[in-house]
């Protein structure tokens, strides 16, 4: 919009105000949902008499989230973490009353396997892991001096968390629940829509090459965010979790869809610049029906069941066409390419259609039955970087254990509990150090205003209304932080702080002495986490880890080659999909590193699809004995290749490739193998691709694939 | 209520016992609701869960007396 025509258009200040009243109202309604959720807790617990009622109360701090499913998804593992914690810390007392090395050491390697274990899993089963590690803690140092306690100790501390928990969750359900439903609906539609609209300008020719591969990119992460919506959507909405199973598929589909749409599209530029245009044209010509399909105008609601007849009529008008092309082409050759372009045309409408189906399930008010395949998103994990992230978080617990039994300190329990909270809570974080240094200024700041509040205002007060209002000002300031995006990290940490040091109970002791070595040691124990974190780099995000990601991404060939084919095709592309939004998350975008990774990544989902397509119709049919080793020689080649990559596996693969296609070329029932061995080779040919510095007449020292 | 519960000879609150179970059984109730999508019945699904929670903890703790 110009300066000249803001002028009529001026809001008024009344508009003004209720736009930024509107604004403002979601942050303070967390504000007060918090608030609520905390001082409910408060009260329960001291109308139960639970001997530490801040233990409740900072629970809800620490579940506290604008959105509904997260506050359920997160209490729901963290009720899990808590129960087999406090079972853990039980056991580790239990087996060593009298052994204080041991039992130190058995505690520091419990947190580090569950802190491990956490590393392993990037969404919130993460917290249960972390949560089962340091609970045993908390149960297990208060009671150190006295074994006998360690029962009692787990049952107060489950009480004490399980009620917050109770309560935050039925704060958040009931008083102006946020959904993350509608955001995932929301995301859904968008994702469909613009996927559909994306295929149809892809059709008409009107999208330039390097806008595909970024376009594939933000399909990636939509693939991903849209099962991280989804894992969480299923804590909060009974007919969301019924939805569950098609939204698996939705995305599946739509994973496999965008695969082949790359594959078309790369095979297609291929011809084209081997000077092929007679079977490039063909095919473009061929697929131009769906252009035609797609081109409707797509509302909420409903659209699309509207796209499902026109994709029939498509596929029919493809189906037509095919002879016809297919007759104008000249050369053997030129049949070839047209063929093996065909076939993908007709799998690409087929999964197009598949895909729009399911969307159009989802959009149905009501479902029909189950979503009949069982698919699952599988991710991949790292075990070295969980090893790693295990062993500093033990190492730390080790040092602490080491400091306090010499210094023999009183507060020392104090220390090992912070540290281990701190070690565990941002371990699976990708920068940690910078989430404790932000969380540790909040922190701090909240010990300071517990001091005011405690020593200055709570003496003067008496009952519970009146602990609320000398406490709640204090309170809402680091809620409010919590609510900004900016501040959030040093909003938790405030309240964290507050509430810890403040440890609200129904007999209050003001102990000044205790409170300062209290909070000196509170404040050691997060120094330690800082630096355990500065010390011990995490894994996460170094070029070391980087390195293996994508190693883990050739691999993937592997996987398409010789694991075995039930369920492959879903396992295949969601590992994929979610190693490779990993790795994008983790690279600078526009980067040397981020455009060479995106370049693999096209090339093993390419290649790894067309070798999983080429063993399913490999399984279905009578083969020659020698024509099923000579394929079978091929695929092991290629994913030598990728595991491997250098000259001499380059030079093998590509010669397999090619015997294996002249022993079949010219038999009319083996097209369709050779059609995917043509695509492999093609993919193996092109000179543009990351496979071509590893062709013989180029040195290899230059080219993409140096800079991993 | 009984205040305590014998577990092998360890004390454990009646109350923890009764949550614990009254939230098994909420979680069953959500889930046989939610698959039948009987939700679509109801007004505020949240209200009814809670109302449900509390009938079911007060209920336990009171046939137990």
């Amino acid at each position: 919009m110009s300066a000249t025509d803001v002028q009529p258009a001026t809001p008024g200040t009344r508009e003004i105000l209720v736009a930024t009243l509107r604004e403002e109202t979601i942050t303070w309604l967390f504000v007060v949902k918090s608030l609520l959720a905390f001082y409910v807790t408060g009260w329960l617990a001291m109308r139960l008499a639970l001997p530490q009622p801040g233990t409740a109360m900072l629970t809800t701090v620490i579940v506290a989230n604008r959105q509904t499913g997260m506050v359920l998804a997160k209490s729901f593992y963290r009720a899990i973490g808590t129960l087999v914690g406090a079972l853990a810390g039980f056991l580790i007392v239990a087996l060593f009353p009298q052994q204080r090395v041991l039992f130190l050491c058995a505690l520091s390697l419990w947190v580090g396997m569950c802190a491990g274990g956490a590393a392993l899993y990037r969404n919130f089963k993460a917290y249960a892991f972390v949560l089962a590690g340091y609970t045993a803690a908390i149960v297990a140092l208060p009671v150190i001096n006295d074994p006998l306690e360690v029962f009692n100790s787990a049952v107060w501390r489950l009480s004490e968390v399980l009620l917050g928990l109770a309560v935050s969750a039925a704060v958040s359900d009931l008083v102006f629940p946020s959904r993350i439903r509608d955001d995932l609906r929301r995301l859904c539609r968008a994702q469909f829509a613009n996927f559909i609209d994306f295929v149809q300008r892809v059709m008409c020719g009107k999208v330039a090459r390097a806008d595909i591969e970024n376009a594939h990119l933000r399909f990636v992460r939509d693939a991903v965010t849209v099962e991280d919506l989804r894992s969480s959507v299923i804590f909060e909405d009974p007919e969301a979790r019924a939805r569950s199973g098609h939204m698996l598929l939705f995305n599946q589909r739509f994973m496999a869809t965008s695969t082949t749409l790359q594959t078309l599209h790369h095979l297609i530029n291929r011809l084209k610049r081997k000077g092929h245009e007679a079977a490039a044209n063909a095919l473009i010509e061929l697929y131009r029906p769906l252009a035609g399909a797609l081109d409707a105008p797509i509302e909420a609601g409903g659209s699309a069941r509207v796209l499902l007849p026109r994709l029939d009529g498509a596929r029919h008008a493809i189906k037509q066409r095919k002879a016809t092309l297919r007759a104008q082409m000249n050369s053997a050759y030129d049949m070839l390419d047209f063929d093996t372009g065909a076939a993908l045309v007709d799998r690409f409408a087929d999964e197009l259609y598949a895909y729009v189906e399911t969307a159009s399930a989802l959009q149905a008010p009501k479902l029909f039955g189950t979503a009949g395949e069982r698919v699952r998103f599988e991710r991949s994990n790292d075990f070295l970087g969980a090893g790693l992230t295990m062993l500093r978080t033990a190492l730390t617990m080790g040092v602490l254990s080491l400091f306090w039994i010499i210094s023999a300190w009183p507060s020392g329990a104090s220390t090992m509990l912070l540290a281990t909270v701190f070690a565990g809570l941002f371990a699976a974080t990708p920068n940690p150090s910078q989430w404790v240094h932000h969380t540790s200024v909040g922190f701090f700041f909240g010990i300071c205003a517990s001091f005011l509040c405690q020593f200055f205002v709570l003496p003067l007060m008496d009952g519970f209304g009146l602990l609320v209002a000398g406490s709640a000002p204090f309170l809402m300031i680091g809620m409010a932080m919590m609510a900004w995006p900016v501040t959030a990290r040093a909003g938790v940490g405030y309240c964290m702080g507050f509430t810890l040091t403040l440890a609200a109970r129904n007999e209050m002791n003001y102990d000044v002495v205790f409170f300062w070595n209290d909070t000196l040691a509170q404040l050691a124990g997060l120094a330690a986490a800082g630096l355990a974190f500065a010390l011990v780099p995490p894994a996460i995000g170094s070029l070391w880890l980087r390195r293996r990601q994508l190693e883990r991404l050739r691999r993937q060939v592997r996987l398409a080659a010789s694991a075995p084919l039930p369920g492959l095709h879903a396992r295949f592309e969601s590992v994929n999909h979610d190693l490779f939004g990993q790795i994008v998350a983790q690279t600078e975008r526009g980067s040397e590193a981020s455009r060479s990774l995106v370049a693999w990544t096209l090339s093993v989902h390419e290649v790894g699809r067309t070798l999983l397509e080429l063993r399913n119709d490999m399984a279905g049919r009578p083969l020659p004995e020698e024509v099923r080793e000579a394929i079978e020689r091929c695929i092991d080649a290629i994913a030598q290749l990728y595991e491997d990559p250098d000259t001499a596996t380059y030079t093998q693969a590509r010669d397999a490739l090619a015997a294996a296609m002249a022993m079949i070329e010219g038999d009319e029932a083996m097209s369709p193998l050779l059609n995917h061995l043509h695509v492999l080779r093609l993919a193996m040919l092109d000179e543009q691709s990351v496979l071509a510095s590893y062709m013989q007449d180029q040195p290899s020292s230059q080219g993409v694939a140096h800079a991993t | 209520m009984p205040r305590e519960i014998a577990i092998g000879g360890a004390l454990v609150p009646g109350l923890l016992l009764w949550f614990l179970l009254a939230v098994a059984l909420l979680l069953l109730f959500d889930w046989v609701v939610g698959r039948y999508g009987l939700y679509r019945y109801v007004w505020h699904p949240a209200l009814l869960r809670l109302a449900f929670f509390v009938c079911i903890f007060g209920g336990l703790a009171w046939l137990t007396l």
